[in-house]
């Protein structure tokens, strides 16, 4: 039910100085009936613009009639304000209809918007509307409506093994927009449909989708030019750990893209509870796509990076190559077995040793020297190397644990 | 209750008798005030410009008649004001305009009549402040293959002045004014054109004057229908003429609708082009102005285009808003509505490898090379439907473009057009090689083949 002090916010009337041919009102003083709110719909679809519809029956005398809408405190676009009248009642064409009257079916709408009317320094608008018979119309006025915002948040729960999780991701709705809007459906675009209360200053979260059995692919990382640095090591950067999730259906998901928001992860304890183990901020991820969420540090894995050697061999006046070998040596405390990714940014990689150019890196890694299988060398874009290296898992017991070394034979082709 | 006052006033100053030597009193005068019979507004969007013909009966007497126009506190353009008979030319003669230097927006026109009685006059004048503005909403269905397409035209009144059941008409054009009016207006002291030397923009706005007299069309009151918008081809300009009568206060606007289209179809096309609309597909309907979209019956002036799609849902979406420019008969509209994230475009640089290289100097240098650039990229559409992709390229230098589908949209644009089915992804690849330094003969991309 609407109440009085929503009345001053928005109102809706239909004035009662009803007449046919009657022009409008020059003096702002009214009798009007007040048409509740029937339906309220909050569309969230754009993620720039929220729409907002609402119907209320409207009675209409016969012949001309005015309607007055005007808002305050709440930042409605004027210019988006539409007048729509559902189920439009019709009859059949006449002979004198004009023909701008004459709907390509035919038929002749009984009620018209003749003009809309701004009065100066109001929020306020006044539709003429022509009824040829008195009738109980059902309208819908749509409007974008600004700081009733959306946003959306994940929370997901892992397994104790990490295998899956559950992602439940909800969207958050914040009205700010200096109206409530009771009993409104509430639709983002895809996901649940919602019926709820808005308050005026509220913010409500819903849950719009649980993606349950989704299969998480825990990843680590060691990347030299972006890792964090390590104290007095100044051969290791730290590695970092990463959910990866993929928004497809083979994974239980890909109903639709994931929005932008904050991911929040937890992990089952074994003892019925949860554990946080981090959050990241969850990128826009199209369907078929990687979220990937940067949960923490790996300090179990230890990583080491040399270059072992930068040679030139002239090829002409000042073209040269360089030949490099970059050897990495990697240490995996966990008990688990592992596959580190190595990333490496040819394009520092050539600054570092040969200086800054003007021209792109030419590169490639050469099986000879390099100690890593074919299928363990990416190249993943035109600056960036991808290594992928299982780690066995510490023994057991006593056993120590054993360091694997890899080197990588690489060569930056054409530099001058 | 009138909230304004009118600010117009057209006074027979009784002062004037025929055959009489004026003998003005300076601070008294006694006047009657014959009342505005009718008034058009001609109203152009290019410019603050409007241009009021209205329309006043006299009484006049044999001899010389002193009548008094005043203008306070509105924008008019006192270099703009005229008056003439609309009946019985030939007996009356506007023998001269004067401005009292002692009395701002005010004129004093000196006219000569051979007869006694009641004539109908027409005062024209140049007045800022009135302005109208375009602007469309459009509604697809929910499988977007037909649309309506409802366009409105809004005046807007800041003039000062209230005009109570004027005719309307809007002009669709850029005229070229040489002085702002609402300069002119606030200027105070006008500057006397020398008799028989009508400046140009006098001359021209004369000219404007008599082709809009032209257009006139009859208006009457319409009740029980929005008033139709009619159409009319103007020099270079177009006019609408809104039926009937419409009262417009000052600091009201008013939005009536101007055309409505049912059942239009359109095309939807995805373009591509990161060098314009960043790394996303951006979605346009493409329709045109013409009899087949259920268009084409007048230009579509400049204005905000609202778009939304009926969701299926008894309710809509919003597409997306954008300003449109000026739309001629038969030409295209295009209606940006934003990206959408069920397609995807990726587009990945895989690297170049150097080749051809070009020495000079001693030791020798290197001065020019090829780069050959592995570009790769994929459209995934994930809607129901097949969809057009669009993709522009700018490349800079000079380029030889090896690829299918591709051809030159300019010397410096490789453009590629799919079409990618449903639920499916369609991957594209290409190399390009770049001659730099000393290889480089020319700054354009050839095709290696088709194109």
């Amino acid at each position: 039910m609407l109440s009085r002090a929503r009345l001053r916010v928005l109102a809706f009337c239909a004035v009662m100085l009803v007449a046919t041919a009657a022009r409008p009102a020059l003096a702002r003083i009214k009798l009007t009936t007040l048409p509740e709110r029937q339906r309220v719909e909050i569309q969230l679809d754009n993620a720039n613009a929220t729409l907002i519809e609402e119907e209320r029956i409207v009675t209409l005398l016969k012949g001309t009639n005015q309607i007055d809408f005007s808002w305050s405190n709440t930042a409605i676009d004027k210019d988006t304000i539409l007048f729509r009248v559902v189920d439009m009642p019709t009859r059949n064409k006449k002979a004198d209809d004009p023909a701008s009257l004459v709907r390509p079916d035919g038929k002749v709408e009984t009620i018209r918007v003749i003009n809309v009317a701004y009065p100066p320094n109001e929020n306020a608008l006044v539709w003429e509307v022509y009824s040829e018979e008195p009738a109980a119309a059902r309208v819908r006025i749509s409007y974008l409506i600004a700081n009733l915002q959306r946003s959306f948040d994940y929370r997901a729960v892992s397994e104790q093994d990490e295998k899956k999780l559950v992602l439940r991701k909800y969207i958050r709705l914040d009205n700010f927009s200096g109206e409530e809007f009771g009993a409104s459906g509430i639709w983002a675009g895809f996901g649940n449909y919602f019926q709820r209360q808005v308050g005026m200053n509220e913010a409500k979260q819903m849950l719009i989708w649980k993606f349950a059995d989704v299969p998480i692919k825990k990843t680590y990382t060691f990347d030299w030019w972006k890792g964090r640095t390590v104290p007095d090591e100044p051969d290791q950067r730290y590695v970092e750990m990463r959910y990866v999730l993929t928004n497809d259906e083979k994974h239980n998901m890909g109903k639709f893209p994931l929005q932008y928001g904050k991911a929040r992860i937890f992990q089952k304890d074994g003892r019925g509870g949860e554990a946080f183990i981090g959050e990241d901020w969850g990128q826009f991820t199209p369907i078929d796509d990687e979220m990937k969420l940067y949960l923490g540090l790996a300090r179990d894995i230890v990583v080491k990076r040399k270059v072992m050697k930068n040679q030139r061999q002239n090829v002409q006046g000042n073209l040269f190559h360089s030949e490099i070998v970059l050897e990495y040596s990697m240490e995996n405390f966990k008990p688990d077995d592992v596959t580190l990714d190595i990333s490496e940014d040819m394009l520092q990689l050539r600054e570092q040793l040969c200086g800054h150019k003007d021209h792109d890196p030419e590169w490639e890694v050469t099986a000879e020297g390099t100690t890593l299988g074919k299928e363990q060398v990416e190249r993943k874009d035109a600056r960036t190397l991808l290594l992928h290296v299982p780690l066995k898992g510490a023994p057991k017991g006593q056993g120590e644990v054993k360091g694997v070394t890899a080197s990588v034979h690489l060569w930056l082709r054409n530099e001058w | 209750m009138r909230t304004y006052k009118t600010l117009l006033a057209l006074v027979i100053v009784a002062a004037a008798l025929a055959f009489a030597a004026p003998v003005h009193a300076r601070n008294i005068d006694l006047a009657t005030v014959p009342p505005r019979e009718s008034v058009q507004l001609t109203i152009y969007n290019s410019e603050d410009l409007t241009l009021v013909r209205e329309t006043r009966s006299l009484s006049l007497k044999k001899g010389v008649n002193h009548i008094q126009y005043s203008w306070a506190n509105t924008l008019i353009d006192p270099t703009s004001v005229e008056i003439r008979p609309l009946e019985k030319e030939d007996q009356i003669e506007v023998l001269d305009t004067t401005y009292p230097g002692d009395k701002p927006q005010h004129c004093i026109w000196n006219i000569d009549s051979k007869m006694e009685g009641q004539v109908r006059f027409q005062v024209t004048y140049f007045t800022s402040g009135l302005s109208w503005s375009a602007d469309y909403v459009v509604i697809t269905d929910p499988a977007e293959k037909e649309m309506s397409f409802d366009g409105y035209v809004q005046v807007y009144n800041n003039s000062g002045e209230e005009y109570e059941g004027a005719q309307v008409r809007l002009v669709v054009g850029v005229v070229n004014l040489v002085e702002k009016i609402q300069d002119l207006a606030r200027r105070g002291v006008v500057p006397m054109a020398a008799p028989g030397a009508p400046a140009p923009k006098a001359a021209k706005m004369r000219a404007m004057r008599e082709a809009v007299a032209e257009a006139e069309g009859a208006g009457f009151a319409m009740a029980a229908r929005a008033p139709e918008i009619i159409k009319e081809g103007l020099s270079e300009y177009f006019i609408y003429t809104i039926e009937g009568t419409q009262t417009i206060q000052n600091g009201w606007s008013k939005r009536m609708l101007s055309l409505r289209a049912r059942q239009v179809k359109f095309d939807i096309l995805y373009r591509v082009r990161p060098h314009q609309y960043g790394p996303k597909p951006i979605r346009f309907f493409l329709l045109k102005n013409d009899e087949e979209h259920k268009l084409g019956t007048t230009p579509l002036p400049d204005g905000a285009v609202r778009t939304f799609r009926d969701n299926g849902r008894d309710g809509l979406c919003f597409l997306g808003e954008q300003s449109n420019k000026y739309v001629p008969i038969k030409e295209d509209i295009e209606l940006n509505v934003g990206i959408d994230d069920e397609v995807v475009w990726e587009w990945t640089d895989m690297g170049s490898t150097r080749e051809k290289f070009a020495f000079d100097y001693n030791p020798p240098q290197v001065v020019g090379w090829d780069e050959v650039h592995t570009w790769k990229e994929e459209v995934r559409n994930y809607k129901g439907k097949a969809i057009r992709v669009e993709i522009r390229h700018q490349i800079a230098g000079d380029i030889d473009l090896d690829a299918e589908m591709v051809k030159l949209y300019d010397f410096q644009t490789a453009e590629f057009t799919v079409d990618v089915a449903a639920r499916t992804k369609l991957p594209i690849h290409y190399k390009y090689t770049s001659h730099m330094g000393r290889n480089a003969k020319q700054s354009r991309i050839r095709l290696k083949q088709g194109g």
